[in-house]
C-alpha cells in the first residue's frame, strides 16, 4: 500500500475540541469542512508546520514535520503547494512577480526558463491577460487563480487550499479543482489535494474522494 | 506610594526587555544571512535596490534642504560672532564637530527614521496582517531573508549615504554663508580642511553605520511583532519612530560620552 502524503494523527483542532485522525494519500482529494468555529482553518497550518497543534502528530511525506530544524523546514515546505485562506500574494508584486517569486528564490532556474513556466501557468490558471496587474487591482476570484498559480510553480505531488472556493462561482470552482489535480494519470489524478473550508459547491463533491466534516467537537466521515 | 514605584520598575523592565529582544532579532538577522539559498540571493538583492530608492534617493531634497538651511544659520551667525571676538579660525572646527560629526548624522538618521521607518514598519505589519508571512515560510521562504535583510542592508546604505550628501551640502552652504559675511572661499576651506581629522571622519562613519542599524531593525522588529490585527498596524509604525528617535539620541550621547 502507498504510504500516505499527508496524515494528521490524533490532532486536536483549536476551539472546537475535535480530535482529526485522517490520511491524504497520493492521488486522491481530502476536503474537511466545518463552520469558522471548528478550527478547522488550522490544518493547513498544521500540515506546513506554520503552527503546531497542543498534542498528535501531523506526517508530510512520511516525516513529522515539526521536528525538522527550520532550515531544512523551509526546504522541505517546497515541496508542497500551499493556497492560504485569503490568497498571501504579496501586494507589491504583479501577480506574475508573485507567482514567479518562489521559483527565483527557490531554484536555479534561468530567468527565461522561469518565465516560460509562469507563462505556462498563468494560461493554465487562465489569468494571462490579468497577469501584470497588482493583487489590490484583481478580482477576488484572479488573485485566487494567481495564488494557485504560486501553489503549483514547483509543479508539486500534494497541494493543501485553504477555503477555496469562498465567493466563487461553481463554475470557476470546479476549474480551480481541475488545476490544482492537474489532470489525470493511470492510478487517479496527478497531484492529491488536501482542502479545508466551509462549504464546497454541490456539483464537486462527486469529484471529492475523501468527505469530513468537524461538528459538534468531532471528526464526522463521509458527510 | 508604592505604586508609583511599581509603575517605573515596570516601565524600566519594559524597556530592557524591548531592548534584548531587539539585540536578538538584530543577531537572528545577521545569523541568517549565512544561509540565503544563491537564487534567494538575487531576489533580495532587488529587494535592497528598491528600498534603497525608497529610503536614501527619494530622501535626497528633504537632505539636502535641511542640511543647506541649518548650515547657513549656524555659519552666517558664528561667522558674525567669532568675527568680532576675533576668532574666525573656530569657524572651521565649528563646522567639523557640529555639524558634519554631530547634527549631520543625527538629522539624517532622524529624517530616515521619520520617512522610512514608519514606511517599512506599516508594510511589515500589513504584510502580516494579509497573511503574507505565512505565504512566504509556506513557500520555504524565510521572511528574515526576504524582507528584513534586505530592508537593513538599504537603511545601512542610504543612511551612510544621505550622511555624506548632507555634509557635502553641509559644507557647500557653509561657504555661502561664510562668503556673504566676507569670508574668502580660499580662507573657509583653509580653516575646515585644517580642522577635519581622520578621527572625525571615522566617527562620522561609524555614526551612519550604527543609526543605519536603528532603522533598519527597530521598524522591521516592530512591523514584525504584531499579533496580526489590522489595528496594530498604525501602533506599530509610531512606535517604529518613537523607538527609533529614542535609540538614535542614546546612541548619539553615548558617541559623545565614549568616543568624542
Amino acid at each position: 500500500m502507498t504510504p500516505p502524503l499527508l496524515a494528521f494523527e490524533d490532532v486536536p483542532v483549536p476551539g472546537g475540541g475535535a480530535r482529526v485522525t485522517l490520511e491524504v494519500p497520493p492521488h486522491q482529494a481530502v476536503l474537511v469542512l466545518g463552520s469558522e468555529a471548528s478550527g478547522v482553518d488550522a490544518l493547513p497550518s498544521f500540515a506546513l508546520a506554520l503552527s503546531s497543534p497542543a498534542a498528535g502528530r501531523v506526517l508530510l511525506f512520511g516525516e513529522e514535520i515539526a521536528r525538522l530544524p527550520y532550515r531544512s523546514l523551509l526546504a522541505f515546505r517546497r515541496r508542497v503547494g500551499y493556497l492560504p485562506a485569503g490568497d498571501g500574494l504579496l501586494q507589491n508584486l504583479t501577480l506574475r512577480d508573485n507567482v514567479a517569486l518562489p521559483l527565483r528564490y527557490g531554484s536555479d532556474l534561468s530567468e527565461r526558463e522561469i518565465k516560460g513556466r509562469i507563462g505556462i501557468m498563468l494560461a493554465q490558471c487562465g489569468i494571462a491577460d490579468a497577469a501584470d496587474l497588482r493583487p489590490a487591482d484583481a478580482t477576488d476570484e484572479v488573485r485566487r487563480r494567481a495564488a494557485l498559480a504560486r501553489a503549483l510553480a514547483f509543479d508539486p505531488q500534494l497541494v493543501i487550499l485553504g477555503d477555496p472556493f469562498d465567493g466563487l462561482t461553481v463554475r470557476a470552482a470546479a476549474h480551480l479543482l481541475d488545476v490544482a489535480r492537474g489532470g489525470e494519470t493511470g492510478e487517479g489524478a496527478r497531484r492529491a489535494v488536501f482542502m479545508t473550508g466551509q462549504q464546497v459547491p454541490t456539483r464537486l463533491e462527486s469529484r471529492i474522494e475523501s468527505r469530513y466534516r468537524i461538528a459538534q467537537g468531532e471528526l464526522q466521515t463521509g458527510t | 506610594m508604592a505604586a508609583p514605584v511599581s509603575a517605573v520598575g515596570h516601565r524600566v523592565a519594559r524597556s530592557v526587555a524591548l531592548v534584548g529582544a531587539l539585540a536578538r532579532f538584530l543577531v537572528e538577522t545577521i545569523w541568517a544571512a549565512r544561509w540565503v539559498p544563491r537564487a534567494g540571493r538575487r531576489v533580495a538583492t532587488k529587494v535592497l535596490f528598491k528600498q534603497v530608492w525608497f529610503t536614501a534617493l527619494q530622501a535626497i531634497p528633504l537632505v539636502i534642504i535641511l542640511a543647506a538651511i541649518l548650515s547657513f544659520l549656524v555659519i552666517s551667525q558664528a561667522t558674525r560672532e567669532l568675527g568680532r571676538l576675533g576668532a574666525t579660525e573656530l569657524l572651521g572646527r565649528l563646522m567639523v564637530v557640529v555639524i558634519v560629526r554631530e547634527l549631520g548624522p543625527l538629522l539624517t538618521a532622524l529624517a530616515v527614521a521619520g520617512r522610512s521607518g514608519t514606511a517599512i514598519a506599516a508594510e511589515l505589519a500589513t504584510n502580516k496582517v494579509m497573511g503574507e508571512l505565512n505565504a512566504l515560510r509556506a513557500m520555504g521562504i524565510d521572511p528574515l531573508h526576504y524582507h528584513v535583510l534586505p530592508r537593513l542592508g538599504a537603511t545601512i546604505l542610504s543612511v551612510f549615504g544621505l550622511i555624506v550628501v548632507f555634509d557635502l551640502v553641509a559644507i557647500f552652504s557653509g561657504l555661502m554663508a561664510a562668503t556673504m559675511a566676507g569670508m574668502t572661499s580660499a580662507r573657509y576651506f583653509e580653516i575646515v580642511l585644517a580642522s577635519l581629522t581622520f578621527h572625525d571622519v571615522l566617527l562620522t562613519a561609524i555614526k551612519g553605520l550604527i543609526f543605519g542599524v536603528i532603522v533598519g531593525v527597530i521598524p522591521c522588529f516592530r512591523g514584525l511583532s504584531i499579533s496580526g490585527r489590522p489595528t496594530e498596524v498604525p501602533i506599530a509604525a509610531s512606535q517604529a519612530v518613537v523607538t527609533s528617535i529614542i535609540a538614535i539620541f542614546v546612541c548619539s550621547g553615548l558617541f559623545v560620552v565614549l568616543l568624542a
